[in-house]
């Protein structure tokens, strides 16, 4: 059987290999740093321990010391590998042991060593002296630290805390209250040193380090001597990762607002409350917490503003009109809108006011707003919006607009403006040239005088009158009362008439009577002078119609041609008495007789004539 | 323009004459002149709600202020209610001195009836309707065409419309015969307790003011104000409206 390789050759790639493998560095580096060297009672600051290149049996000892308190203690390694010239890669390990720390007392504190076990061997580090102040150490002193170069052992968790804070939000981090450090509330400003009229943003966040169940009731903070405008007002909550003096917390913002101060000053924001319940379910826990006040040093706007500015005019502005058409009829109304957008108290900013000739009517306008906020920052547009009306025909002019602002950005003042803009009003197709009355064509008016009329003063007499003599009433006149009672006068007349009219027409029947009673007393007058003549059927005609004439006017009926026994019954129901119906019977017998007999001596003529006289001479006694 | 009298001491065309020479003096603020000229009219019996507005007018530019409320008052009586006698009267009455404290409508309800009706329309109304429904009633008697139910329908109808409109005028009679309204027309009237010069004073009215007389003593006249107060005045500082 052959071979296939040799012996050396494998002997060299294996040295091949071990002279690129990498190499442990073997120096061992121990020490401490502190971020802050003067620290208060009421902060914490950081101590890091590293170990660098130590063995895997090494064992760490942190420093202890009863004077300060250890809030966090946390650990991360790191391992490098280089690689230099054609010389193996050389691997370094890195272990850092960070504490928070808060001290217990004021004075000058010393942090004890830490020590290093190594097989057998003790390593030490240096001690740390830091001096305590009561309180809060300044800020100056803090800044000054080396907090910089310390590591964040959160630095590669993905974080958004900064994208939602803004890019103006304060990087200020809270300070963790004794009682409460597991849950509290925060309230920061992004600025707290402004000009009147310029936006600080105030967030409210919640910083917990235990599950959140809800946020029940938020309380802002009073805001006296601030206009206020919502930004953000989350529904739901959305935490964060922050970590506060090394402790990692969960934030949860509650409210963002905008607040632009209206007066300057030395302003104040009381604390905002919440009502929080943690843990889930049964387990549920409400706590009740109270964020911490805020100051806000808010400056004047400064000396030499322009004139027509107001507190409210800050920001960076910019103005401009928009005339629906610049070339209109008679009577046709022109839409004219003053914007003025940029960045400010949208809400609270006044557009300058549109002036025109008082060939323009211009109507009272309607505001819209809009806002548009970015960044945390309030933005928009306010849009004024006029009606302007042609009153003649004619060019007129708008004039140009000025808006006066405080930019504090350059700390400068502003001033937006417009150009002005042309009308031309032409006659409409019925030719006239003027709503009201005819007047010529003016070109720009805008100094013509105002006619002011006011319904006050005496009104002018009448040019006109209608005479009319002094009146006296209707009812005082003479034929008022006539007229009032001549009715009742003409109902009263023809009362009277129609009893005078009764009376007469009974009188008129009695007088009949008595004219027949006369004509047959004027017949027997007649029948007296034929008494003693020769024509004896003449006296006894004229002495029976004469009597029956006058039987029938005292009966009221005739009485010619009945019977004998006809009569007497009529004269007897006229109640005649019976002496009386017979002589009526006798006189009316005798001159039967006397007309068919030939009775015609003078003594009976005479006889008859007497007994008719005696009938009706007697009647009615 | 018409004219109702035609009988007096000027002819219509005269007196439209002095009519427009008063209103031109008025015109060049010659309210003496203009004043004679409505006087004149009025004086010769060519009166009426216009000469007495345009002098009542003319007052009042003069700043006699008690006889422009007496002329305006009594324009607006003979029936000139227009909105240029109220603006007047009521600028006349604005310039009053006197504020009449306690003043209310507690004006007896006859006043306030007859105020809100025109008497001469309530008096041809009552005699319409009186003649009317008495006419119907006798023809029904004289004429035997006439005595339908539309008649009689009529004739009550028209009495009954009488029965209101007589009490209407009574009101006005009654008012006409016992109310009496005034206008103050001196500058100041002492109103005294009793009607003779030493008597005490009570108050004192000032021109415009419109008051009631309700009694007339020798030179004096009791007068009454809107809100009660009585008082004798002098009666040459109080004219008739």
């Amino acid at each position: 059987m052959r071979r296939t390789g040799s012996g050396r050759a494998a002997w060299f790639a294996v040295l091949a290999l071990l002279a690129t493998a990498p190499a442990w560095a073997d120096d061992i580096e121990f020490y401490q740093t502190a971020d802050r060297t003067e620290v208060g009672t009421e902060d914490a600051f950081h101590l890091t321990v590293v170990v660098v290149n130590a063995p895997a049996n090494a064992q760490v000892r942190l420093p202890q010391s009863e004077d300060f308190e250890v809030l966090s203690n946390s650990r991360s390694s790191q391992r490098s590998i280089s690689l230099s010239g054609g010389g193996p890669a050389v691997i370094q390990d890195v272990t850092r042991h960070m504490l928070v720390l808060r001290p217990n007392r004021a004075g000058s504190l010393t942090i004890p060593p830490a020590i290093l076990n190594v097989g057998g061997r003790q390593m030490k580090t240096e001690p740390v002296r830091v001096t305590v102040k009561e309180g809060h150490a300044s800020q100056g002193s803090a800044q000054g630290s080396a907090r910089p170069a310390l590591p964040d052992p959160f630095r590669n968790m993905p974080s958004t805390a900064n994208d939602t804070l803004g890019e103006d939000e304060e990087a200020d981090e809270p300070v963790i209250p004794r009682g409460d450090s597991d849950l509290f509330l925060r309230s920061t400003l992004d600025r707290d040193d402004v000009y009147v009229g310029e936006q600080v943003t105030l967030s409210l966040y919640v910083y917990s380090r235990v599950d959140l169940s809800s946020v029940d009731s938020v309380t802002m903070p009073k805001l006296e001597g601030f206009w206020s405008e919502a930004v953000e007002n989350p529904t739901q909550l959305s935490s964060d990762q922050k970590i506060v003096d090394g402790i990692p917390y969960r934030t949860y913002l509650l409210r963002r607002s905008a607040l632009f101060p209206v007066k300057p000053g030395a302003l104040t924001i009381s604390a905002a409350e919440a009502d929080i319940t943690t843990g889930f379910l049964f387990a549920g826990h409400r706590v009740h917490r109270i964020a911490n006040a805020l100051k806000v040093k808010v400056r004047p706007l400064p000396a030499g503003a322009p004139p027509g500015m107001s507190n409210a005019n800050v920001g960076n502005w910019r103005l401009s009109l928009d005339v629906s058409n610049t070339r209109v009829e008679l009577g046709q109304p022109v839409t004219v809108k003053v914007v003025l957008e940029g960045t400010g108290n949208v809400k609270n900013i006044t557009p300058p006011k549109l002036t025109g000739p008082a060939s323009l009517k211009v109507y009272d306008p309607t505001t819209t707003d809009k806002l548009t906020p970015s960044r945390n920052r309030i933005q928009g547009r306010r849009v004024v919006e006029y009606l302007v009306m042609p009153q003649r025909t004619g060019a007129f002019t708008l004039p140009a607009l000025e808006f006066p602002y405080f930019d504090p950005s350059t700390r400068r003042y502003e001033v937006a403006r417009t150009e002005p803009v042309t009308l031309n009003v032409e006659a409409g197709a019925g030719g006239s040239t003027s709503l009201g009355t005819q007047t010529p064509r003016l070109n720009d008016s805008a100094s013509e005088q105002k006619n002011v009329l006011t319904s006050g003063g005496i009104r002018p007499v009448r040019y006109q009158a209608r005479f009319e003599a002094p009146a006296t009433p209707v009812w005082q006149r003479p034929f008022f009362a006539t007229a009032v009672l001549a009715p009742l006068g003409l109902l009263a007349g023809v009362a009277l008439m129609g009893g005078v009219r009764g009376r007469l027409a009974t009188r008129t029947e009695a007088g009949k009577g008595k004219q027949q009673a006369r004509a047959a007393r004027k017949r027997l007058a007649a029948a007296e002078k034929l008494r003693a003549g020769k024509d004896a059927g003449a006296f006894y005609v004229e002495v029976e119609k004469g009597l029956l004439g006058f039987l029938d006017a005292q009966v009221g009926a005739p009485l010619g041609g009945l019977t004998r026994d006809a009569l007497g019954e009529r004269l007897a129901a006229a109640g005649v008495d019976a002496e009386r119906r017979a002589r009526v019977q006798f006189v009316l017998e005798a001159c039967d007789m006397g007309r068919y007999g030939g009775g015609v001596e003078p003594a009976e003529r005479q006889k008859v004539l007497e007994a008719a006289a005696a009938v009706m001479e007697g009647w009615g006694r | 323009m018409s004219t109702e009298t035609t009988q007096g001491y000027y002819s219509p065309d005269e007196a439209q004459a002095l009519f427009q020479q008063a209103n031109e003096a008025y015109a060049r603020e010659d309210y003496t002149a203009a004043r004679e000229g409505y006087d004149k009219l009025l004086a010769h019996g060519f009166g009426g709600p216009d000469v007495l507005y345009n002098l009542g007018t003319t007052h009042l530019a003069h700043g006699d202020l008690g006889r422009a409320v007496l002329s305006l008052e009594r324009a607006r009586k003979q029936g000139g209610k227009a909105p240029d006698l109220e603006s007047n009267l009521a600028l006349a009455r604005a310039r009053q001195v006197d504020k009449v404290v306690g003043a209310t409508a507690d004006e007896p309800f006859l006043s306030r009836v007859t105020a809100a009706t025109d008497g001469a329309m309530v008096s041809w109304v009552f005699l319409g309707a009186w003649l009317v429904g008495f006419a119907l009633v006798l023809a029904r008697r004289a004429w035997p065409w006439a005595r339908g139910t539309v008649t009689a329908v009529l004739a009550g109808l028209c009495l009954t419309a009488a029965v209101p409109a007589g009490a209407l005028l009574a009101a006005h009679v009654w008012v006409h015969q016992n109310v009496h309204e005034a206008v103050i027309v001196s500058p100041t009237v002492a109103a005294r307790e009793l009607p003779r010069d030493g008597a005490r004073s009570l108050f004192e009215v000032h021109a415009g003011l419109k008051v009631q007389t309700l009694d007339e003593s020798g030179r004096f006249v009791r007068i009454r104000l809107p809100n009660g107060l009585e008082g004798w005045a002098e009666r040459d500082g109080v004219a008739d409206i």
